[in-house]
């Protein structure tokens, strides 16, 4: 295989530099914080986020929305503590049938999307309270802890220096990676997302691609959830609330258009230890948590303006050009 | 003194065509002037940018000698400009009153609502135009002709309505109905309205114009006189050319095959009973008036919307599309009528756009996609099709509109279909492209595929076709052969008796 040079646009040039910008700021307000140790750290908190991206950067490319991974999340690691520590099952009985579960969630996500034709952000927004009321009702309110030796391997223990979470996060991003940029059903994506009407006559089946993403979608927020109570070591059903932002304002700042259609996995990579970094780096520097809603708040704001700059450019662009062509 | 409403080097653009290209004329009050063009020409971007709908790139417009500058419809209309769209702009679950006063309803001192004055004023007003309607009616209630009417008393009922502009009023009128809008129009006149015109059918000119400016491809080419002017003096001004000898010339396919589509008694939800047959290398040409039910007809048979009856036999089997994509599986593919919302994917390159059908055949077993297949396939396309781009990773997007159509073309002819269904193709692309498809549709029929040419450009049918089905109403009204189509007989055709 030749070995293809990455092509970074100048939104990710941008980001890069941000990125570098945060992690040299941080790094004078806190000597601790460009360590190994925490650097790894970040990556560890990261993989949660990064996992949910993931889907969200296929539905948010096909103008679909998820506002559910946080409760879907605290619901899947609830019932995986459930599985191991009440059940007794082994955890590699319980993550596959967890992924199934989530999977199934995210079916029924697609469901209301396309057969009740509820908008993505209601119909997920339903789900979210939904399964968040779940979440506590099958622990009645009270955590589950886990103490399973295999179980707790996939939280703690490391591979090459590097958390085992860490390596699935990195798994998910080169494997949708490449099926978003290389397949048949990543071309789909990004046809149904750029105009669903013509992608349909074009002989394309916009349903099917979106409830493949939404299940993917729901695959991705189990196992995220379960590697997340692997490191926490307790299953809580108030855990995970704003994930979903922490990763939509990852996706958005990696370039992924909440018009549709465009954006790439490597754009959410870079987003993701973006935003990993800047929040662990709040917390690091003693911002209080409160401070911190707000600040993220205002990053995703930044982050849609940016991409509605970038809309704006693109439009303008295309006038100069008729301009010429005129 | 006669009021004045000058357009002033009027330029306006739109991604990939120049809409308005540096438009100079004035309109007087007390005058009827009509704008005759054909689509695409600019008419009604010419409205829009006058009522600030769209913001004109270049120029100005001066009433009375005044720049004025609309930022929306509303500050048109504050300062007299109003526009009659040939969509109803009408709230149907209001009354007549209160869509006439909309946002300025008479009130008492406490901010109520007096009903009873909106309904006097409004009355006095329909006795006025002397139409038999209650004030206090509910729009819906209304025929189409009387809801028009309450647009144009909606912008009557203003103290200072200096412009009128109607777009293609009579539309969907029966000839009474056209009538009493017509004695509208006069007293509008008499009264030193400046009233522009917009309309399509010759007949309706000579009826109530006093002018006729007439557009094309976006320029303003001159005002006539509309008494001194005779139609085909009209006519040549607004096609610019002689399309007739382009037709002529058309190097025309003359061995048509076997029965390659058969279609017997479709319905669906927009279409009744619809029955025809298309042979091979035959351009089967559909003419009507828009609504009949010709794209309704191709969405039925590509199964873009599900069919109730009927079947469609293809070279002798049977077949059943549940989606366009079982029809491309089929062979029988459709290049839409809107290419801006059905057709490109604005987001993707011309390479991205002319593959989107091909992603079966381009990628393995594993679904990976073989990205030199891609590279052929589109360089393939824009070589037979001319299509006229740097490079194929040009988006789409950049484009002028007779290239981008070109791309949807090539990418169904990528498919190598059976039958390829043309939805309007011509439309809003300049006169030399639509020559460049001509030639085309001509070397695709000769090719041996089945061709059907949806157009509502009269000669456009008659000088492609071989064959011309008309439809009316939702069914096909009459099957007319090549030496036979006239533009009169398909028009009565067309037409609802």
């Amino acid at each position: 295989m030749k070995l293809k040079k990455i092509k970074l646009s100048g939104n990710q040039l941008v980001l890069i530099i941000a990125q570098i910008i945060v992690i040299t700021l941080f790094s004078m307000l806190n000597s601790n914080y460009f360590t190994m140790t925490n650097l790894i750290n970040i990556l560890t908190a990261a993989a949660l986020v990064g996992l949910v991206a993931v889907g969200h950067t296929y539905l948010i490319i096909e103008l679909e929305n998820d506002l559910c991974p946080g409760s879907l999340c605290a619901f899947i690691g609830v019932l995986s503590a459930i599985m191991v520590t009440n059940w007794g099952w082994s955890i590699w009985l319980a993550l596959p049938v967890c992924m199934l579960v989530g999977g199934c969630v995210g079916l029924f996500n697609a469901f209301m999307v396309n057969q009740i034709h509820i908008e993505a952000f209601i119909a997920t927004l339903v789900t979210q309270a939904i399964i968040r009321g779940f979440a506590y009702i099958i622990c009645n309110g009270i955590p589950v802890p886990v103490a399973d030796a295999s179980f707790v391997w996939l939280g703690k223990s490391r591979m090459l220096g590097l958390p085992v979470s860490v390596w699935i996060m990195i798994a998910a991003f080169v494997i949708f990676g490449f099926i978003l940029a290389k397949t048949k059903f990543g071309r789909s994506v990004y046809a149904i997302g750029g105009n669903p009407q013509a992608a349909r006559l074009a002989g394309l089946n916009p349903k099917k691609i979106i409830t493949i993403s939404f299940f993917m979608m729901g695959v991705m927020c189990a196992l995220g959830g379960v590697i997340y109570v692997a490191r926490m070591q307790t299953g809580q059903p108030s855990a995970n609330v704003n994930l979903e932002f922490d990763a939509i304002t990852a996706v958005v700042l990696g370039g992924v258009s909440f018009s549709g259609g465009v954006g790439n996995m490597f754009g959410t990579v870079i987003g993701v230890l973006l935003i990993q970094s800047f929040n662990t780096g709040l917390t690091m520097v003693g911002v209080s948590s409160f401070w911190q809603y707000v600040a993220r708040g205002a990053l995703l704001l930044g982050a849609l303006a940016t991409d509605y700059l970038r809309k704006k450019n693109s439009e303008k662009k295309l006038l100069e050009i008729s301009k010429q062509i005129g | 003194m006669a009021d004045t409403l000058e357009f002033r080097h009027i330029t306006k653009y739109f991604p990939g065509v120049k809409a308005l290209n540096d438009v100079s004329f004035t309109a007087y009050s007390g005058e009827v002037l009509a704008f005759l063009g054909e689509n695409g020409a600019g008419k009604s971007t010419l409205l829009k940018t006058l009522n600030g709908d769209y913001q004109p790139d270049e120029g100005q417009y001066l009433i009375n000698g005044e720049e004025k500058h609309f930022k929306d419809p509303k500050e048109a209309i504050a300062a007299g400009v109003s526009v009659i769209y040939q969509e109803r702009q009408i709230l149907p679950e209001l009354s007549v009153a209160e869509n006439i006063f909309l946002g300025r309803m008479p009130t008492s001192h406490y901010g109520v609502i007096n009903t009873s004055k909106a309904n006097e004023d409004a009355q006095r007003i329909i006795d006025q135009f002397g139409l038999k309607m209650e004030a206090s009616e509910k729009v819906k209630n209304l025929s189409i002709a009387y809801q028009q009417m309450v647009e144009i008393m909606k912008a009557y009922s203003r103290d200072n309505l200096k412009v009128i502009c109607f777009d293609e009023p009579t539309a969907s009128l029966s000839d009474t109905e056209i009538d009493s809008l017509f004695e509208i129009i006069k007293k509008l006149r008499e009264e030193g309205k400046i009233i522009i015109y917009v309309s399509h059918r010759m007949s309706e000119l000579s009826a109530i114009t006093d002018k006729v400016a007439i557009f094309k491809d976006g320029h303003y080419i001159t005002t006539l006189v509309t008494k001194e002017a005779t139609e085909d003096q009209m006519i040549k001004l607004m096609v610019g050319r002689d399309l007739g000898s382009i037709y002529n010339n058309l190097d025309r396919n003359k061995e048509i095959g076997d029965v390659l589509l058969d279609v017997k008694g479709l319905s669906s939800d927009y279409v009744d009973d619809v029955s025809f047959q298309l042979h091979k290398g035959e351009v089967l040409g559909f003419s009507g008036l828009v609504g009949a039910g010709r794209t309704e007809t191709m969405r039925a048979i590509i199964g873009a919307d599900p069919m109730r009856g009927g079947t469609i036999t293809l070279e002798g089997k049977k077949i059943h599309c549940h989606n366009p994509g079982d029809a491309r599986k089929h062979g029988i593919v459709l290049v839409p009528e809107d290419r801006k919302t059905q057709g490109i994917l604005s987001n993707l390159s011309v390479k991205g756009n002319i593959n989107v059908s091909m992603l079966d055949q381009n990628a393995n077993k594993f679904g990976v996609i073989d990205s030199r297949k891609e590279t052929k396939v589109a360089e393939e396309g824009v070589r037979s099709f001319e299509i006229k781009t740097p490079n194929i990773d040009k988006k789409i997007s950049e484009l002028s509109g007779g290239n981008q159509q070109k791309c949807i073309v090539a990418r169904w002819m990528a498919t190598t279909p059976k039958v390829l269904i043309l939805d309007e193709p011509t439309k809003g692309i300049d006169v030399g492209a639509k020559a460049e498809f001509y030639q085309m549709i001509m070397k695709f029929a000769k090719q041996g595929l089945g061709v059907i040419l949806i157009s509502s450009e009269l000669p456009e049918i008659i000088g492609l076709s071989d064959r011309v089905i008309v439809m009316r109403a939702r069914k096909v009204s009459g099957e007319v052969m090549r030496q036979d189509a006239t533009e009169d007989k398909l028009l009565s055709l067309a037409m609802i008796r």
